[in-house]
């Protein structure tokens, strides 16, 4: 961490953007394996034929781990959830008959959509992202954009405080923060009360923005770090024109500085939009010490439960479904959103 | 640029996706579990395993082992239900590999007759044993004539009072809701800080005991489907009663399982304990420094001419789908709940005060019950007239363990002010519902 050293390196880098570091590498990688390839021994003797097999031979045993990951634990499940909302283990009437596996065509989907306690967790996670995503950006560029301004002294130190709740496991997060949020034994609390300020940190409308703060905790670092890596890459030139055109440092901040990394942004907030599609770790360990977090809290924990407690595997893998499109084609529309709005504005130059 | 860009993008998003569905993969064997091989003899004798998390099954299992050559049992200790024993007994059928005899609390047994896990044993039950249990018992695990699981005990829900206190407060016992509801008001007055009762926020269980002695009818499988209607007028009548001792600050009202309540029961800050025939013997283990305090009385009454109660608690035995022996698991089924050796076992494993389904059984349990506890007092006599007064035709629904968290979770949300009992009663309908429906069941709802 010799922030003061790479600092002039980084303006000069002819790096136009942070997002388009991967293609370069793989190319790289590629391009060795071509060379390798060429100047192998017995090159006199070996067709071209026989360096392209090789060369596919090590493109297939590069990628085929992965794509036997993608196949086992994503294609697969993906697959049998389908399946499973689409099939039923029948019987008629009261059910007590035997049992044949027959296609029920989209019922589970129905029984999911009018499940008034279904509809009830997408409105919390709604809710959630309303508050969650917001903060999350806006938090996590204002501490970079701070930290790259030269204000804060101590760079690294501030980074690495920033940054270490996000080591820390989801689990265990959850679990310090029940300790501070749980009445009787917390510290925090029992400070406020001491004020004469007396707060439930889990009550009817606390318990969702405990539920954002702890989350905000975790992984405000992560994205501070990536809005960070971006603004070393925005050109010195740029910002030096700013200044002699007479900007002052907020403006230079949020008019030059924040359009060049807009593009960290939008992978910022989709990243941070799936996850939190998906919030579960939280309040199941917060359901502990709160009767206003029900089993069937978020759409996670509304699946969890069908499987698990209703043992009703049918309706679980027809949530799953709904929340997998839900979850793609949010993101899908995020980014083509923000893609349309990045065209207009390149037109409109 | 920006369209390769949005496609990695998209394709990122997709590779990030957690599948909910993987969660499926982590929650298999709950607990340990501790196998114990009790067998000695021969070789020939039949294996069947059994899973329980009652009280004394070791010792049932020792007794039945010593006494037959044909057949072994194999004792494997679960956790409860809700614990996760129900989850480990829905996964093992998944897999295939559930017990030969499975332990099954009442209001679970349709769900896992529809799941196909506990098997059609009707013709299993031999008319001898069928004589034996009690007609009501039977009952609650009969669907369509058609038998799932064999009663191990029925448990009519009373009132365990403390004797002292109502003596220094100078309370009758109530016989009626009325006369309850005048007690609690007495013992709100005087009492500091005392309340006559709990209302349980998790206590799905002792609610549909009320609304069942009230006459009510949650499920009814009339005209070949599920006909649902929790808030029938007898439960907006009790959750109307309940509700209004709530109001009127007339009850506690917090979680029953917590230490929260076991700080009540211990400190005398809760008069009376509205719970199956069972918690006697529970309450003798739990706090044994009370001895002397506690005394059992009939539940309250809606209409002292015409009496009635439900169960709370009570479990029974199923043989499951992939059991290999049937006959075995039915013997040793019907040894268990019939045979005097298996409840004198059962309740040397300490206090108990299991209520049989099998009425002959009772004289076994009342010799063996230590009276000293209840001062001298003949509990044994007082569950077995409550046992014939428990309301017949209650049907449990096809998935329980939905409706109970459900309208629990709401329970809960109205101790925090948020809805009411009725409330919550109707939700757990609404919550029910779309388990139902997604199971291919035929269904009609009622609800007013």
């Amino acid at each position: 961490m010799s922030q003061p050293v790479s600092r002039p390196l980084a303006g000069p880098l002819p790096v136009s953007e942070d997002t388009t570091t991967p293609p370069e590498t793989t190319r790289r990688v590629f391009g060795s394996i071509r060379a390798g390839g060429a100047s192998s021994p017995g090159g006199r003797t070996a067709t071209r034929a026989s360096a392209r097999r090789r060369e596919l031979a090590a493109a297939a045993t590069l990628m085929t781990p992965f794509y036997v990951l993608l196949v086992t634990v994503f294609l697969i499940p993906v697959g049998t959830a389908v399946w499973l909302s689409f099939f039923g283990d029948d019987q008629p009437g009261l059910g007590f008959g035997p049992e044949r596996t027959v296609f029920v065509g989209l019922r589970s989907y129905a029984a999911v959509l009018t499940d008034p306690t279904f509809l009830g967790s997408l409105g919390t996670v709604v809710l959630y992202c309303v508050v969650y995503i917001p903060l999350m950006v806006i938090g996590a560029l204002a501490l970079a954009l701070l930290l790259d301004s030269g204000v804060v002294r101590l760079r690294s130190w501030a980074q690495l405080g920033l940054f270490l709740p996000h080591a820390v496991p989801g689990i265990i997060a959850a679990l310090i923060w029940l300790y501070l949020y749980t009445p009787g034994i917390s510290p925090v609390i029992e400070l406020f009360a001491k004020a004469d300020i007396t707060i439930d940190f889990l009550g009817v409308h606390t318990v969702l923005p405990s539920i954002v703060n702890i989350a905000l905790w975790s992984n405000l670092g992560y994205n501070m770090v990536i809005f960070y890596a971006a603004l070393q890459a925005v050109p010195r030139e740029v910002i030096e024109a700013s200044v002699v055109d007479g900007a002052g440092p907020v403006r230079t901040a949020l008019q030059v500085k924040t359009p060049l990394v807009s593009s960290s942004i939008v992978m910022v907030a989709m990243f941070t939009l799936i996850f939190a599609l998906q919030l579960f770790t939280e309040p199941v360990l917060l359901s502990q010490s709160s009767p206003m977090i029900n089993a069937r809290f978020s759409p996670s924990m509304y699946i969890y439960d069908a499987a698990f407690t209703r043992n009703n595997y049918g309706l679980a893998a027809a949530a799953s479904v709904i929340l997998l499109i839900l979850t793609v084609a949010l993101s899908y529309g995020v980014t083509r959103w923000t893609n349309r709005a990045n065209s207009a504005e390149e037109a409109a130059r | 640029m920006p369209g390769r860009q949005s496609r990695r993008s998209v394709l990122a998003t997709i590779a990030a996706l957690p599948l909910a569905g993987a969660l499926s993969a982590c929650s298999g064997g709950g607990g340990s579990s501790s196998t114990s091989k009790t067998s000695t003899t021969s070789r020939k004798a039949t294996h069947i395993t059994f899973w329980s998390a009652l009280r004394g099954s070791q010792e049932v299992v020792d007794a039945f082992n010593k006494t037959h050559d044909r057949v072994q049992v194999d004792y494997q200790q679960v956790p409860s239900g809700t614990q996760g024993g129900y989850v480990k007994l829905s996964n093992a059928a998944r897999a295939g590999n559930a017990p030969d005899v499975a332990t099954i609390e009442y209001p679970q047994v349709p769900a896992y007759a529809i799941d196909g896990v506990a098997r059609d044993i009707t013709g299993l039950l031999s008319d001898r044993l069928r004589a034996r249990l009690l007609p009501q018992a039977l009952g609650l695990t009969t669907f369509e004539k058609r038998v799932f699981s064999v009663p191990l005990d029925i448990e009519p829900m009373v009132m365990h009072y403390r004797k002292d206190l109502f003596r220094r407060y100078g309370l009758d016992v109530p016989r009626t809701w009325e006369e309850f509801e005048e007690t609690a008001e007495t013992v709100r007055r005087e009492g500091a800080g005392r309340r006559l009762a709990l209302f349980p926020t998790d206590g799905f269980t002792q609610f549909a005991a009320y609304s069942w002695q009230a006459g009510a009818q949650w499920f009814d499988t009339a005209g070949g489907a599920w006909n649902v209607s929790l808030a029938d007028a007898p439960t907006r009548k009790v959750a109307a009663y309940w509700q209004r001792l709530v109001d009127r600050r007339l009850v506690h009202m917090n979680a029953v399982e917590s230490t929260q309540a076991d700080a009540q029961i211990a400190n005398g800050l809760v008069l009376t304990r509205l719970s199956g025939a069972w918690d006697a013997g529970a309450q003798m283990n739990a706090r044994p420094g009370q001895k002397g305090q506690w005394s059992i009385a009939p539940l309250p009454q809606w209409d002292p001419a015409r009496p009635a109660v439900g169960t709370h608690g009570g479990s029974t035995f199923a043989v499951t789908k992939d059991s290999k022996h049937p006959e075995a698991a039915m013997e040793f089924i019907e040894w268990q709940v019939s045979h005097p050796d298996a409840l004198r076992a059962r309740l040397s494993s300490g206090a108990s005060s299991q209520y049989p389904a099998a009425p002959e059984l009772v004289d076994i349990g009342r010799e063996a019950f230590d009276r000293s506890y209840y001062g001298g007092q003949d509990i044994y006599t007082l569950f077995e007239q409550e046992a014939h007064k428990v309301r017949d035709g209650w049907i449990w629904g096809p998935r329980s363990s939905a409706t109970q968290k459900v309208m629990q979770d709401n329970f809960a949300r109205a101790s925090g002010g948020q809805g009411s009992l009725l409330d919550a009663v109707r939700e757990a309908q609404k919550g029910t519902m779309p388990d139902l429906r997604a199971l291919g069941l035929a269904t009609t709802e009622h609800s007013t």
